[in-house]
């Protein structure tokens, strides 16, 4: 059964997706919507705002993701990835719209990488990757 | 339309989830009412301040503002004057509720008071927010989706979906799934007062076109009411009446209203999260920083741009704005302004449902009633009163207004026996009791509940809706005070049971003043009494000329009540930080103490005389029914 302490970092961590990072989904669509890359690079800025948010949150806890956020995190990562790939090869997008992609994937990306490093050091990101025989437990945890 | 679906849908997951997460925590139903009292100060903090404003300053204040203007300035203070009864109230209810193991407003007043009068009028205050007041809301809500469906979905099946949705979180859940999406809830609404804000800045031109837009109206002299406080007071009959208020817009109007804001801390709601609460130690950040602060400024700004915005453009109102702007955002923000309307609601039920089952049903009809069959019968209780609530919702929509107009009223009565469990120690039992009879009387008298009862009675008062441009709830309270001043007086020689002089022995022991907040008492009642009657009371009508030049232009650009209002809530904030925390009214105490044993009393076979209750309820209820049809069929009705 979770611990208080968990349900609150729980609570917290859906507050903040629920409020900012469904606002800067919306802004990135309407950027979308409107090919207009500064819009959709607001919306980028608002989603990434929540993810430190929730990172800082991590850090008040002294914990990390847990299992299921880092899966729906890379799932969803992964699945738009692939229709905007798709769009990109076989629609008819338009270039504030690729850009909007790009930047979208770019950031996050590069968001996830920087959030590895700063946690686990640029050996210690690695080694989250480079999974050896019983090491397998990706996310949760605390620090040791 | 896929995107509203689409977000309901997550909205109900999320929702659903975390009942179950509750329910596990609860063990199914051993701390299904109060969360074995552990809930985080944090989110106490939000449940709160999310429950107090809840839909009502999206649906309601802004509303006020579009329909009226800034002459009912109170609104702006909305944040503020909702955050005082809680640092009056909230750290010596919690201290006495630890002590006494209690869990509910209703179970305080029995062990205060030592009376059932009481305890009834809480359940009813609780019935009122549950079924009428958070109602209206869903109801507005139900409206939305019709329109934003285009009538797919119409208003009834919308109501019947949110419904369902209310029922299954809190039946589930309990009190600790209304804790914590109450957290997320009230900073979702807060998000969506904010988006809706923007989006009608956005949609206006920005904040000077606003205001250019509000100057243009103060120029128009039909219009130009709507920017001023219309005098300390009118001696009019009253709203609805041939010669009713000219303008509902006067300086104790404001007062008044305020007053009735003022009610929902003292509300049995309230007490529900003040008590489920692990400790005390955040109420003054909570009532500071959240309530006045966060949600303060929400009020004075968001809201009022909002309302503003509509004032200028009427398509600029909560629908016209989810009609207009993108599906994603239209869909974002139902989901905030949902979220805000069911957190109360939410909240109103558990508490409604706990005190019909728990403090009424229980001890009157079946004390051997044991835990889990009791929140079995509360879950059935919470169903019924959703059925109620859905239903007048749908059929009876005029109703529902006229009884949600009573709650914050009523509820603002519940003052008078919290002073007294508190900080009054001289209202003796029977003042109490009688002050609350005499405030009903006075809510009732005038509000158009009341005038429809006497009316179908044959009964015709010779005054309206708040004669003299007063609210009920302060018709009310001079009433209750008077009452209470007269009565305390003769009966100060009654002693009070033995669990409430320990409470009146506790407080004094343990949250006695300190020499330096004495020192300061002067200073406190100075301040207070002037940011009340500058901010909310009869100096109100200083605000009209404040921020206008010699020229009749606005200084400082925006409307001068409205400046006027931001001013007194920066000033607001200060002095409830300084009531919080300079007075240690509700500054965190650093205390251990044990809870209370009583002495031990030998426990009688009830079961005869409740069944002898249970009998003649049954019969009073035949008897009230059969008068009921008699006097319709005799009076018409």
């Amino acid at each position: 059964m979770p611990t208080s302490q968990h349900i609150e970092r729980g609570i917290l961590v859906f507050t903040i997706w629920a409020s900012l990072g469904f606002l800067g989904l919306g802004i990135v669509l309407e950027g979308f919507a409107r090919d207009s890359w500064p819009l959709s690079a607001c919306g980028v800025g608002v989603i990434v705002l929540a993810f430190v948010a929730h990172i800082i949150v991590n850090g008040v806890c002294d914990t990390g993701f847990t299992q299921g956020e880092a899966l729906l995190g890379i799932g969803t990562y992964g699945f738009l990835g692939l229709v905007f790939i798709a769009s990109a090869l076989f629609g008819d997008i338009s270039m504030p719209d690729l850009y909007s992609g790009l930047t979208l994937f770019g950031m996050l990306a590069a968001g996830f990488l920087a959030y590895l490093a700063t946690r686990h050091g640029l050996r210690g990101a690695f080694s989250r990757f480079h999974m050896k025989g019983d090491d397998m437990s990706f996310g949760a945890g605390r620090r040791p | 339309m896929i995107w509203l679906p689409l977000y309901g849908l997550f909205y109900a997951m999320v929702t659903l989830y975390w009942a179950r997460i509750a329910a596990q925590q609860n063990g199914d139903y051993q701390t299904f009412f109060s969360t074995a009292h552990s809930l985080a100060p944090w989110v106490s903090a939000l449940v709160l301040a999310g429950a107090s404003l809840s839909g009502w300053a999206i649906f309601g204040g802004a509303d006020e503002i579009a329909q009226r203007g800034f002459g009912l300035s109170a609104v702006l203070q909305a944040g503020i004057v909702l955050a005082l009864p809680g640092v009056l109230f909230f750290k010596r209810l919690w201290f006495v509720g630890q002590r006494l193991q209690l869990s509910s407003q209703a179970e305080m007043l029995r062990m205060y008071y030592g009376s059932e009068f009481l305890v009834v009028f809480s359940t009813i205050v609780a019935v009122l927010f549950a079924v009428a007041f958070a109602g209206l809301q869903l109801h507005a809500l139900s409206g939305v989706v019709q329109a934003l469906s285009g009538g797919a979905v119409t208003a009834a099946v919308a109501g019947v979906g949110l419904g369902l949705l209310l029922f299954g979180y809190v039946v589930i859940g309990g009190m600790r799934a209304v804790g914590y999406l109450g957290a997320m809830q009230a900073v979702l609404a807060a998000a969506a007062l904010v988006g809706f804000a923007g989006f009608a800045l956005i949609d206006i031109g920005g904040f000077g076109a606003l205001n250019a837009g509000l100057a243009g109206l103060a120029s128009d002299p039909a219009q130009g009411g709507r920017f001023m406080v219309a005098g300390v007071i009118q001696f009019t009959e009253g709203l609805g009446r041939p010669t009713g208020a000219v303008s509902s817009s006067t300086a104790v109007a404001s007062l008044s209203f305020a007053f009735a804001l003022m009610g929902f801390q003292a509300s049995p709601l309230a007490a529900k999260i003040v008590l489920s609460t692990r400790s005390a130690r955040g109420f003054a950040a909570g009532q500071t920083w959240v309530m006045a602060g966060v949600f303060g400024g929400l009020v004075s700004v968001a809201m009022a741009c909002l309302g503003a915005a509509a004032l200028v453009r009427p398509g600029l109102s909560v629908g016209g704005l989810l009609a207009s702007v993108s599906p994603w955002f239209a869909a974002w923000l139902f989901i905030g302004a949902l979220a805000g309307v069911q957190l109360m609601a939410g909240l109103g039920l558990l508490t409604a449902g706990e005190a019909l089952v728990r403090h009424i049903y229980k001890p009157w009809f079946h004390s051997a009633l044991d835990r889990k069959a009791t929140v079995t019968v509360t879950r059935v209780v919470i169903g019924l009163l959703v059925l109620v609530s859905v239903g007048m919702q749908i059929l009876t929509p005029v109703t529902l207004s006229v009884l949600g107009a009573l709650a914050l009223p009523l509820t603002f009565q519940l003052w008078t026996p919290l002073l007294g469990m508190t900080w009054l120690r001289w209202i003796t039992p029977p003042a109490a009791v009688t002050g609350i009879g005499f405030g009903i009387a006075g809510v009732l008298l005038t509000e158009p509940f009341g005038f429809a009862v006497l009316s179908f009675l044959g009964l015709d008062l010779p005054w309206g809706r708040w004669p003299w441009t007063i609210h009920s709830a302060a018709w009310g309270m001079a009433a209750n005070m008077a009452a209470v001043l007269l009565i305390s007086a003769f009966t100060q020689r009654r002693g009070f049971g033995a669990d409430a002089t320990e409470a009146r022995r506790f407080l004094a022991d343990t949250l006695r003043t300190s020499p330096r907040a004495k020192a300061l008492s002067a200073t406190a009642w100075a301040v207070m009494l002037a940011w009340g009657f500058l901010a909310i009371g009869p100096g109100l009508v200083f605000g009209n000329a404040a921020f206008v030049g010699m020229d009749g232009r606005w200084l400082v650009g925006m409307p001068s009540l409205w400046a006027w209002g931001l001013l007194f809530w920066v000033l607001g904030l200060g002095l409830i930080w300084f009531l919080s925390y300079k007075m240690e009214m509700a500054s965190p105490v650093d205390t251990g103490f044990p809870a209370y044993t009583p002495p031990p009393r030998l426990r009688r076979d009830q079961r005869t005389a409740e069944a002898e209750r249970l009998r003649v309820l049954v019969l009073t209820g035949a008897v009230a029914f059969a008068l009921i049809v008699l006097t319709a069929l005799s009076f018409g009705g």
